[in-house]
């Protein structure tokens, strides 16, 4: 009987360090971030569902991504250690390359999503930044499990990954960036040539 | 002496993809950055693909084939058989593995995984027609990914290098030992023999891969469009998918705790 006490107190003892205590701040910063990616959802699926011409959805959506993602901090972890590598000039056009061409990829297939709907899961801190967790509902498809990495380093909430099904869209697309850099001696230049040719081609 | 079925070919595969591996680790290896370049060495470490010319070869084979025959057949069968009824197959096809997951789920030593894939053999093939319908899903015994790579990766086996091998595509060591040791354990494998029963084996294998194809249509043709090196793309996503398939298995582990003790809360 006391065995069975000690492991009662014992286990209640360790139940509030199971729960994670968290500081108030980081508590505030974890809602902020569910707020905003909730904000985001419902913004994305009303313009998406939206009866709206296609080019108009396209627009309305690269509002929405210019103002929720940071793009170009994106665009400088994708490019990974060519960054330092590249000179000013280059630097402008590979951001400004990256925006458009990440546009395309987006909003190309917009019309695909008609019907989407979003399910928010958990938040959590993750490695300086915040994941929130949600479950994306296409009619013609399974759910899928999308998880939206937020920062504030930029002074207010930003998107700065995605990561669907495990994978992240920014580690994958720099190691697509690495490998094509490496098959082209490395050189910048070759990678912003590709990715003009890329925005250059509609969706 | 005891005919072997037809069917006992299958497990040949396994064998086929060792000497494949064999092969590609043999014929052609990626050239190592001088050691004076720590970034191109930590990159070169970081895709950890030493066999890369030679995955590239089975790459551009196995695209070469999927265009003229997987792929056709992935948008055919999409284009005709509405959604409803290819979810029903994928059902079919799902609880037909589940043996093999159930196996697995008892060799990473996950009870509780092993409980529900229990219970969906049992719910989906009774109450749930044959696997048609998912019930158990339903009745709260989710589908999970649990297979013989993951097990490996549980048990501490390292990935290894990055394979692309024929038919089996993007894979590692780890996950081609865990593949046929799948092919191996699975019942069905090896149940009953004659014309009939390895035919219906096959058309199995078949309707797989055009469900897995029809599963990824979407995502594969953006890749291809959109990638710059699609290859490096693919490696890179599946080594992620991989990865995020064993973390989830080795966080999924709820202590089995009797119903009259103090229940640990669920994060």
């Amino acid at each position: 009987m006391l065995t069975r006490r000690i492991l009662l107190m014992s286990a209640t003892a360790v139940l509030p360090v199971l729960g994670l205590p968290l500081s108030p701040a980081r508590a505030q910063s974890l809602d902020q971030a569910t707020a905003f990616i909730e904000r985001t959802m419902k913004e994305i699926a009303a313009v998406v569902n939206a009866p709206d011409t296609l080019a108009g959805k396209q627009q309305k959506l690269q509002a929405i991504i210019d103002r929720t993602v940071d793009v170009d901090g994106v665009a400088r972890f994708c490019l990974g250690r060519f960054w330092r590598t590249a000179s000013p000039a280059q630097q402008n056009q590979y951001l400004d390359l990256f925006h458009r061409v990440l546009m395309i990829n987006i909003t190309g297939k917009v019309g695909e999503y008609q019907g989407v709907s979003f399910v928010l899961g958990r938040t959590q801190p993750r490695e300086g930044a915040i994941v929130v967790s949600s479950t994306v509902n296409r009619p013609g498809t399974a759910p899928s499990k999308v998880d939206w990495l937020v920062s504030n380093e930029t002074g207010s909430p930003k998107i700065i990954d995605v990561i669907a099904e495990g994978t992240s869209l920014r580690l994958t697309q720099r190691s697509d960036y690495a490998a094509y850099l490496s098959h082209n001696n490395n050189s910048v230049q070759a990678l912003i040539d590709a990715l003009r040719q890329q925005a250059s081609q509609p969706g | 002496m005891r005919r072997l079925s037809p069917s006992f070919r299958l497990p040949a595969l396994p064998a086929l993809a060792g000497a494949v591996v064999l092969a590609a680790s043999l014929a052609g290896c990626a050239s190592k950055p001088p050691a004076d370049d720590p970034d191109a060495v930590a990159e070169y470490n970081e895709s950890n693909d030493p066999a890369e010319p030679t995955n590239r070869v089975f790459y551009a084979v196995n695209n070469g084939l999927d265009t003229v025959i997987l792929r056709p057949l992935a948008v055919g069968y999409k284009y005709v058989v509405p959604f409803v009824v290819r979810s029903h197959i994928h059902n079919v096809l799902t609880n037909l593995s589940m043996p093999a997951s159930l196996f697995n789920d008892m060799l990473q030593a996950h009870p509780r995984r092993a409980g529900t894939s229990f219970m969906r053999i049992l719910v989906n093939s009774t109450v749930g027609v044959a696997g048609v319908f998912d019930v158990a899903t339903e009745w709260g015994w989710p589908a999970h990914d649990s297979d013989g790579g993951m097990t490996l990766a549980l048990w501490g086996l390292p990935e290894g290098p990055f394979l692309f091998l024929p038919v089996l595509g993007p894979t590692s060591p780890r996950d081609a030992t865990g593949f046929g040791a799948d092919v191996a354990s699975d019942p069905i494998t090896w149940f009953g023999q004659g014309v009939l029963v390895s035919s219906l084996g096959y058309t199995r294998y078949g309707m797989s891969a055009v469900d897995t194809r029809t599963n990824v249509l979407d995502d594969l043709d953006k890749i291809k469009a959109q990638a710059l090196d699609p290859y490096a793309t693919i490696r890179s996503l599946y080594r992620q998918h991989r990865q995020s398939q064993i973390d989830e298995a080795r966080s999924d582990d709820p202590a089995t705790v009797p119903a009259w003790f103090v229940q640990p809360r669920r994060p």
